[in-house]
């Protein structure tokens, strides 16, 4: 007998993830996507205000004032705002909508006779459907009129100004355990998680059954069950795509935090003053349970494409076959808002504990303040317990899977015996 | 490495898929240091045989122990090398690379295993090549990287699976002096085909599978002389008037067994045959007889069949035995 070899290097799994990660990273489209995201989420904050300022500079509105008392408050109201307005003589609606047709103006505006005392106000226009447009006109009009009620009912000017100053109303989200944050940054947050969370399963996931499904296509599998065992071989596939992921996510979400926290900054380079919020500080136990939801429901997932993977032969039956689980994947996506409206009752609590769901909306639950941290351990145990299970099926599939293909005698056999 | 010593030993295995027996109560043994042949046709056993050597498929029943003791799996992967019947590599991985991956899979740590893999690089005549991407190489250098990476850690036992399907010439011989350098370097080679003129060039021992039945194995040296034994005389008549002299003793089953014209004779119908002998009848005794009945010669020779024509009578005997006994079995 001969004296055996002792490893000298790598573990297998470790150096197949090695390869992994590695043919990924290196394409020159890991880089630019990976690169560019950053750059598409500081277009995402900056664009849409520029847009939005563009905009608002070059709006001409004609008023048509059948009350005859308001429009030159309204004009001058608009001009504020950075308005083009002016009153026009009262023609038919049709004319008004054929000079929007015409391009000559963008809108208008049609004052009821009633006004100020009552009577609709209505506004037709090819910018009535951005968001911040309808806020500043509304803002306009409802000064306007309530000055002008103001003056009916014999108010001085400064007492109009007193009853008409902003009230300041700020809601904070809280359970009762801590401070609170603002209601709407805690969601953004919960619901960013999520959406990343989510994509990343999903693209990732699906990169590891199309990566199997390539191996067999090109063969490559038979040198590697030759030289490896199946489990250390779909161990370190999903490592190594992990790890790709990992680095990825974690790439878009330093940048994405540093973007947002300097908005004000970017924003002020093009001349854009920037409103309210920052990302709430983010405690190392919010990180790491995040983190942790990540790497097992991936993992969790990853396994089962991996065995999806190994099940069938082609790229197109890979769509068919994966189909399932897309769904699956889908449906706490769809009951984002269950968890969102309501983060501690019941349904909740279940979405968060089933492992097919969990690993998707716990981190946002947490987010929200709506999980204990009991909830939370019970959770990833009963997440880590699942995944451990399910690799382990996945394992005994892909071992027997992953040589299935074409034409060898037998093949009906063992699919056979597979399923049972 | 003792000499001497095992480097296969293959114990009663047997493989089903379902119904069908893949490979049926099969033992044979592989010394150290040879080149083994496992020949058979298509669908006999023999991937299914070197699969489970390689422990990528367990057996249903028997055993297979590596390199006197070894298991197959993660204990002798590190000694043995495989080239699977299904070549394969990764398209984008650089071809260094790639080897020196399949190196490390083996166990090699990863500096050796890249040292390694620019050696056999420049073995095979490929050093220019060694940062171009797989999918960038023409196919014969893609082959010559597959053998690199299946041997770059000198494995103590080789295992090809048909390694000369699809080759070139030039490859095919390529292949040949490798595997022979890997004997001389006092390391065993087992391998798979179904062409016999690569296993006669090359092979000192050799097993024939049939049906997932082993049909003979050995020495090829020993197993053709056996074959000779057996009583075969290529033989040419003068002229016509010798046929008819000789026809008697031909038709004479207790001399002859069977007699049929030699393949491609083209002098004449009958004029040159092929003998099988009777039973307990050498060739002298046959000569003695035509030279008695005056029949004239241009040639009496006792034939050693080639491999291919070993192969072909045995594995075409068994077929037929096999397709005897089933309707029985069936009914």
């Amino acid at each position: 007998m001969i004296a055996p070899r002792k490893r000298a290097g790598r573990p297998d799994w470790l150096v197949i993830a090695r390869r992994e990660l590695l043919e990924r990273v290196r394409t020159p489209w890991f880089i630019v996507v990976t690169l560019l995201g950053p750059i598409l989420m500081v277009a995402l904050v900056v664009v849409p205000v520029v847009l939005g300022r563009v905009g608002d500079q070059t709006a001409r509105v004609q008023i048509v004032d059948r009350s005859g008392r308001l429009g030159p408050a309204l004009v001058a109201a608009l001009a504020a705002e950075k308005w083009r307005a002016e009153v026009v003589a009262d023609v038919d609606e049709a004319e008004l909508l054929r000079r929007i047709k015409a391009d000559r103006i963008d809108g208008f505006l049609v004052v009821p006779p009633e006004a100020p005392a009552g009577g609709a106000f209505v506004y037709k226009g090819d910018n009535a459907s951005a968001e911040h447009v309808m806020r500043s006109l509304n803002h306009v009009v409802y000064g306007v009129v309530l000055s002008a009620r103001g003056e009916v009912l014999a108010l001085p000017a400064d007492k109009v100004t007193a009853l008409l100053a902003p009230v300041d109303f700020t809601t904070r989200h809280t359970t009762g355990d801590t401070e609170g944050t603002s209601g709407l940054a805690a969601f953004i947050v919960g619901y960013v998680v999520m959406f990343v969370l989510y994509m990343a399963i999903v693209l990732y996931g699906a990169n590891v059954l199309r990566s199997v499904v390539q191996e067999k296509t090109n063969r490559v599998v038979e040198i590697m069950v030759a030289a490896a065992k199946p489990r250390a071989l779909m161990l370190g596939k999903i490592l190594g795509v992990g790890g790709v992921g990992l680095l990825q996510v974690t790439v878009w979400a330093v940048m994405g935090v540093v973007t947002i926290n300097q908005r004000g900054a970017l924003l002020g380079l093009f001349g854009v003053d920037a409103g309210g919020w920052s990302v709430p500080p983010m405690a190392a136990v919010d990180v790491a349970i995040i983190l942790a939801y990540f790497l097992l429901g991936y993992f969790f997932y990853a396994a089962i494409f991996a065995a999806i993977g190994a099940m069938v032969s082609s790229e197109q039956e890979a769509q068919q076959a994966q189909t399932p689980v897309i769904l699956i994947l889908v449906i706490p996506m769809l009951c984002v808002q269950l968890v969102a409206n309501d983060p501690r009752g019941a349904v909740a609590e279940v979405l968060t504990q089933v492992p097919f769901s969990s690993a998707i909306l716990m981190p946002m639950r947490w987010s929200l303040g709506g999980a204990s941290p009991a909830s939370v351990l019970v959770s990833i145990a009963i997440l880590a317990a699942s995944t451990y299970l399910v690799a382990r099926l996945a394992a005994r599939i892909y071992r027997v899977g992953i040589l299935m293909y074409g034409k060898r005698p037998g093949l009906r056999e063992l699919w056979r015996w597979l399923r049972y | 490495m003792s000499a001497g010593g095992l480097a296969v030993r293959v114990t009663g295995v047997t493989k089903r898929f379902g119904d069908h027996v893949a490979v049926d109560d099969v033992s044979f043994e592989v010394p150290v240091g040879v080149i083994y042949g496992v020949l058979g046709p298509n669908g006999a056993g023999k991937s299914t045989t070197l699969r489970m050597i390689n422990d990528i498929i367990a057996p249903d029943q028997g055993e297979v122990e590596l390199l006197g003791g070894l298991r197959p799996g993660p204990e002798a992967a590190p000694h043995v090398g495989f080239l699977p019947e299904e070549r394969g590599l990764y398209p984008k991985m650089r071809a260094l690379e790639m080897i020196a991956f399949m190196g490390e899979l083996r166990g090699l740590a990863p500096r050796d295993a890249r040292r390694r893999g620019e050696a056999w690089l420049e073995r095979l005549g490929l050093a220019q090549w060694r940062d171009h991407k797989v999918q960038d190489l023409s196919k014969g250098m893609q082959q010559k990287v597959q053998f690199a990476a299946t041997m770059i850690h000198e494995p103590e036992l080789v295992i090809l699976d048909e390694p000369w399907s699809g080759l070139d010439p030039i490859n095919a011989d390529v292949l040949r002096d490798v595997v022979r350098e890997q004997q001389a370097a006092g390391r065993t080679v087992l391998f798979s085909t179904h062409l016999m003129e690569q296993a006669e060039q090359i092979c000192e021992h050799i097993f024939i599978i049939a049906r997932g039945r082993k049909v003979l194995d050995g020495r090829l040296a020993d197993i053709k002389r056996a074959a000779a034994a057996e009583g075969r005389v290529a033989l040419a008549l003068q002229a016509a008037a010798d046929h008819a002299r000789a026809e008697p003793l031909l038709a004479d089953r207790g001399l002859c067994a069977a007699v049929r014209p030699a393949a491609g004779s083209g002098a004449g119908p009958g004029l040159e045959l092929e003998v099988e002998l009777a039973a307990g009848v050498d060739a002298q005794r046959l000569l003695a007889a035509l030279c008695g009945a005056a029949v004239a010669l241009r040639r009496f020779e006792v034939v050693t069949p080639s491999l291919h024509q070993i192969f072909v009578e045995r594995v075409g005997r068994e077929a037929a035995a096999t397709a005897a006994r089933l309707p029985r079995g069936a009914a």
